[in-house]
């Protein structure tokens, strides 16, 4: 096993930018496996674990499906693969389409984890560094910060209400979608009463008082990530060429 | 003792509210003084402390009338950083006062905003942390920390920025009886070094540690009898 990668984050997120811009721009199915292959290779480089994102995609396959389906039934091209009467279920087309877009969010979800092998803390500051508004910068960590404690509060909801003997799973659509708007207002009350702690909290500890501030940690770019930022952009111009002439 | 604090006829009412929850308070903290504010829940101990601190009217907004004067200037003249290099304030959740994914870069985020330079900050996060008896915990992530940890990094996160008046808003109700100890000795210690404090207090347990108890009854501050 190689010694794990330590970039500076910005590198890091310059190489997520390339992968998911080819993410994004590519259609054809062989350059966007080789693209997954790709990314394979720069998690193993991090020694990242995939298998969390490996879980992460499996949640959204189900939606995956559906889209090959609705491709299949709302588009005459491809041969039919499945079909009941004249309705196509699923095409080579929709078929296709739907591998297409389960790479693609393959290859992003990937992508992106490779930010999470640096602490959110030296992302800002490399965002900063980059000249972002430190106001702007700290919103995005807040955001992550703050999702799980929100999705531990919605949980917490759900458990009371179960607790008050009402099964969720078992009573009809139309009333689950009644006690759902029920919830929503504590949940989003909850939700404001902890942003208004919280902004007290950093407004207390003179958060903005100047338009600049200060740093206890500065990041310094070495020789290594430069080489990995030229390396990604240069391989990111090839395939782009590449895919446009050939 | 100088007056650290004072407060003369001070009136507050929310925006939606009919009455006012705080009714001609006045009140003079001397410097080094620790008091203790008691009384039933929504009675306003928070919210006279909200109005020390300039919380209100700049994020709370209502009827404020009176006067808060903090070391001899009138609050309402400066800004909320300005009052946080002369206050700190420990609020009663600490998991919604940390958010920075280390305790060091949780003590770093005041100074950092005062535009200190690199050593000054470095040292303020290491006498801060030595202060409270975290320094250990310097590279962890706070939230994986006990409650009465946390408390101590939200406490020494509001040490960081040098304040000479502390308010503890209910900051031991969390607590186990391990972690209101470690807070305790903590007040302590803050008071031996004539820092004012002012505590809202639920358990009678912890106002031995003040020099004064006041009791706040259908908005207005009443000496304390021994009971709510």
């Amino acid at each position: 096993m190689i010694p794990s990668l330590r970039l500076d984050p910005r590198a890091k997120l310059v190489i997520v930018i390339c992968i998911s811009t080819l993410a994004v721009f590519l259609e054809k199915l062989s350059f966007m496996l080789a693209l997954l292959v790709a990314t394979l290779l720069v998690a193993w480089l991090f020694q990242l674990h995939s298998s969390r994102s490996i879980g992460r995609i499996k949640k959204v396959l189900s939606v995956i499906i559906f889209i090959a389906m609705l491709q299949s039934l709302f588009t005459n091209a491809g041969t039919p693969l499945l079909s009941i009467g004249h309705i196509t279920i699923i095409s080579t087309y929709g078929l296709q389409r739907g591998v297409g877009v389960l790479l693609r969010i393959s290859i992003i979800v990937l992508s992106a984890a490779l930010l999470t092998t640096s602490s959110s803390r030296d992302i800002v500051q490399g965002l900063i560094q980059w000249k972002m508004p430190y106001e702007l910068a700290f919103m995005v960590s807040i955001g992550i910060r703050f999702l799980p404690l929100l999705a531990e509060e919605i949980q917490d909801t759900f458990v009371a209400l179960q607790l008050r003997g009402v099964e969720l799973k078992k009573i009809p659509m139309k009333r689950k979608i009644k006690t759902y708007s029920y919830l929503l207002m504590p949940m989003v009350s909850s939700v404001l009463i902890k942003g208004r702690e919280l902004s007290m909290a950093m407004e207390l500890r003179a958060f903005r008082a100047y338009p600049e501030r200060s740093s206890l940690r500065t990041l310094k770019m070495k020789h290594m990530d430069y080489a990995f930022i030229l390396l990604s952009l240069s391989l990111t111009s090839a395939v782009f060429y590449i895919y446009m002439h050939y | 003792m100088t007056n650290h604090l004072e407060i003369s006829h001070l009136w507050f009412r929310h925006q939606a509210a009919s009455d006012y929850i705080l009714k001609d308070i006045s009140l003079t903290i001397g410097r080094g003084e620790v008091i203790a504010l008691v009384g039933l829940s929504g009675c306003g101990k928070s919210t006279l402390c909200y109005c020390i601190a300039g919380i209100i009217p700049r994020i709370y907004p209502g009827e404020l009338k009176g006067e808060i004067l903090l070391e001899g200037k009138p609050i309402t003249e400066m800004t909320l950083p300005q009052v946080a290099c002369r206050l700190g304030f420990v609020f009663q959740n600490p998991d919604n006062q940390l958010f920075s994914p280390t305790v060091e870069d949780e003590i770093a985020f005041g100074p950092e905003n005062l535009c200190l330079p690199q050593p000054e900050i470095e040292k303020r996060v290491v006498e801060s942390l030595s202060m409270v008896g975290m320094l250990q915990h310097r590279y962890k992530n706070p939230h994986h920390l006990s409650g009465g940890q946390k408390q101590l990094i939200a406490l020494a996160a509001v040490l960081a920025l040098n304040p000479e008046i502390l308010i503890f808003d209910e900051a031991l109700s969390q607590l186990d009886s391990r972690g209101k100890a470690m807070i305790q000795q903590q007040i302590r210690d803050l008071k031996s070094k004539g820092k004012t404090i002012i505590m809202i207090e639920h358990d009678l347990n912890n106002i031995v540690l003040a020099d004064r108890v006041l009791h706040l009854k259908q908005g207005a501050l009443i000496a304390y009898s021994g009971s709510f």
